[in-house]
């Protein structure tokens, strides 16, 4: 047990420098994109950094925690796009009030948070294949049960948008949907560092036979962790209905493309039992700079896509050299 | 003291990156033309004195976009206006469309013209841009349902007629016809329509208007014995109860191109199938990917030599089937002055005048017309 806090406090400083590393790329492009964009400098432009980070910022913190076990969770962004679909399902179809809709949401997330970690931890499945299975189930089950039509979320305008301005922007145009991400980062935070959750991820993410022979019920843990993902994915899925009201059938794989990166540029280790959850969120935030002030050059889309590239293959070798600079720390 | 070093070196990385990025960011509009050639000066900051108006579409990916883009470019030129022209990489994008959107209305535009991929993702924006006095002009699709008095006017297709003027031109084909009267209620014929999605209010409109043009003429030879079925959406029973022509409407899961092909491999095999069509340019290249691009559908020796496919818009494979008559012919709309009048009334809204909604128009083209000039014009590639 002594050996594995000891690599903790090496792990947690290491993931630090990242971080650090992180927050001033964040700044930098943050003053480049002012300089150069076309009134990139503005509040309208910050509230739409912020506007588009709300789905992708919560997918990554749940992220986060299956990738510091070592994990991964390719179903992230269809887990998302199937649960709005059915809450859309619900609303629309089976006629049910907004607030009962919202809470199936977050059960169907979870359930499939779940069932992805009992594949992995009970039936010992590898975390991508499981994954990947469940990315295709959910994105068919989704396309199923809205029989492939779009589904609609109320709008501002409607009795039922109240969920908009709880969740999204209110009326005068805060963007509450900050204060969402900013409080479940805290709660992610304190589950991570401060809880028995937190201590096991780390513990199985940086050696899963040790903390195996040290008593932790390693299958128990995991599935709590990907049940968290889970949910984690039901925030994000109201969060995208708020912000874009439409959920089309047959999409949102790729997007876990964006969570992952975000965990990764934020300093969390791919290969496990490193991370924290304010460096992931400083990576979702380069993101959606990156893809707003590109917007503001008058750059589309798949120049953000490009650009994400270079900032994850960056941080990845970043990932190596550290482990390669604390392995050769051990060997002295 | 080595760690220094890397993260200085890094530094310099992180530099020479974003300098990188800002090489792109002024060199882009000519390299690319994502931009048009008037609109170079807003990517350095804005300060030209000329209006600028942002030009989102609801895609990139077909021909189609890209001559609606040259009419927008032409006008721009024409009215001495700033304008950029931006699109979702697919149609499924809307959290991109919404996003660009947000960032357009950021960069304070004089007016915004729009093709939304669906309405109620854009509320928000709109009253936004109601509120801050930016006129919207929607065109092809437009902004179906918009809230009141967002939407100044509308250049686009009326999408019922030309889906009415498929139904028409296909009816109106002698070989058509006599497959047609061959059917009876112990023998019924299918008429496949392949559609791309059930969202799109252009694409519901051009399979709505070939359906009701299509019953209203099957109608005349077996009254009470025309059915749809297929989709949920369009869904209709014969009125007598017993069906001798079927219209059978396929969607496909998604957009993408090997689920159009498997859409249109099962409608080709659907028993009893007459002819087939095909609302967009996606569904067609559906129909083309699953019939070696049209090859099996020739009159003379095709697999699929009896049954009548008509298209939709233009895009160089099926101008290809047309010309070689393995289609019977496909609507076109005019791409290029859906483009020109979007930006013609977002000009003049800037100024202050009267904009109304104007037709872009269609026609239809077969192997015998598509080469005069009035409606090659219209064939873009």
């Amino acid at each position: 047990m002594f050996k594995r806090n000891n690599k903790l406090s090496i792990s947690g400083g290491s993931a630090g420098f990242q971080k650090i590393l992180a927050l001033s790329t964040l700044f930098i492009l943050y003053i480049f994109f002012s300089i150069f964009g076309n009134n990139f400098f503005s509040v309208a432009t910050l509230v739409n950094i912020l506007d588009s980070s709300y789905y992708i910022g919560f997918l990554a913190l749940g992220m986060t925690f299956v990738i510091i076990t070592g994990g991964i969770n390719l179903a992230s962004g269809t887990i998302m796009m199937c649960s709005a679909l059915l809450g859309g399902v619900a609303y629309n179809i089976w006629h049910w009030p907004i607030g009962m809709s919202l809470a199936l949401i977050f059960f169907v997330s979870t359930f499939f948070g779940l069932m992805n970690g009992i594949m992995i931890a009970k039936l010992k499945l590898p975390p991508f294949i499981a994954t990947l299975g469940t990315m295709s189930i959910t994105m068919g089950l989704g396309a199923i049960i809205s029989k492939v039509m779009t589904m609609r979320y109320p709008t501002v305008t409607d009795p039922d948008g109240w969920f908009k301005f709880l969740f999204y922007k209110t009326s005068g145009g805060f963007p509450v949907g900050a204060v969402w991400l900013a409080l479940f980062l805290i709660i992610a935070y304190i589950i991570l560092n401060k809880t028995i959750i937190g201590r096991y991820t780390f513990a199985i993410g940086s050696n899963e036979e040790a903390a195996r022979l040290s008593g932790v019920k390693v299958d128990r843990w995991k599935m709590v962790v990907y049940t968290l993902d889970g949910f984690f994915g039901g925030l994000a899925a109201i969060m995208y209905a708020a912000a874009y009201t439409s959920i089309i059938p047959s999409t949102g794989n790729g997007i876990e493309l964006y969570a992952i990166s975000g965990v990764v540029i934020g300093g969390t280790s791919m290969s496990g039992g490193i991370g924290t959850v304010s460096g992931t969120l400083i990576g979702v935030f380069i993101m959606s700079v990156l893809k707003q002030g590109l917007m503001a050059m008058n750059l589309q889309g798949q120049w953000q896509t490009f650009f994400t590239g270079f900032v994850v293959i960056g941080a990845v070798l970043l990932d190596i050299y550290r482990n390669k600079k604390a392995n050769q720390v051990k060997k002295d | 003291m080595k760690g220094i070093k890397k993260i200085l070196s890094l530094a310099v990385a992180i530099s020479v990156f974003a300098v990188s990025i800002a090489g792109c960011g002024s060199s882009q509009p000519s390299s690319t033309g994502n931009t048009s050639s008037t609109g170079a000066d807003t990517s350095a900051g804005g300060s030209s004195s000329k209006p600028y108006i942002a030009v989102i579409s609801k895609g990139f990916q077909h021909q189609f976009w890209q001559t609606v883009k040259k009419g927008a470019e032409d006008a721009a030129a024409k009215y001495n206006v700033d304008m950029t022209f931006d699109g979702p990489p697919s149609e499924s994008d809307i959290n991109v469309q919404v996003d660009m959107i947000n960032s357009a209305i950021a960069k304070k535009p004089a007016a915004l013209a729009l093709a939304v991929l669906d309405t109620s993702s854009v509320t928000q924006q709109l009253n936004d841009c109601k509120s801050k006095n930016i006129p919207i002009i929607g065109f092809d699709s437009g902004i179906p349902d918009a809230p009141e008095g967002t939407l100044f006017a509308t250049a686009s297709t009326n999408n019922e007629n030309a889906g009415a003027l498929a139904a028409v031109s296909m009816f109106e084909d002698p070989t058509f016809q006599e497959a047609l009267k061959a059917a009876s209620t112990d023998k019924p014929v299918t008429i496949g329509v392949q559609s791309q999605d059930a969202t799109s209010a252009s694409i519901i409109g051009r399979t709505n208007g070939f359906i009701n043009e299509m019953v209203k003429k099957c109608e005349t030879l077996f009254a009470g014995q025309v059915a749809v079925t297929g989709h949920e959406k369009f869904k209709k029973a014969a009125s007598s109860g017993k069906a001798a022509v079927n219209i059978f409407v396929t969607i496909p899961p998604s957009s993408n191109a090997t689920d159009s092909q498997n859409a249109s491999q099962s409608l080709l095999n659907t028993k009893g199938l007459i002819a087939a069509y095909a609302s967009n340019e996606a569904s067609v290249n559906g129909i083309l990917a699953a019939t070696t691009d049209g090859k099996d559908l020739d009159r003379a020796n095709g697999k699929y030599k009896n049954i009548t496919v008509v298209g939709f818009d233009a895009g160089k494979a099926q101008k290809a089937a047309v010309k070689n008559g393995w289609f019977l012919g496909s609507v076109t709309q005019d791409p290029y002055s859906i483009g020109y009048l979007a930006v013609e009334l977002a000009a003049k809204a800037i100024k202050g005048e009267a904009v109304e909604d104007v037709d872009t128009g269609c026609k239809f083209y077969t192997a015998k017309n598509m080469e005069q000039s009035d409606i090659a014009m219209l064939l873009y590639d």
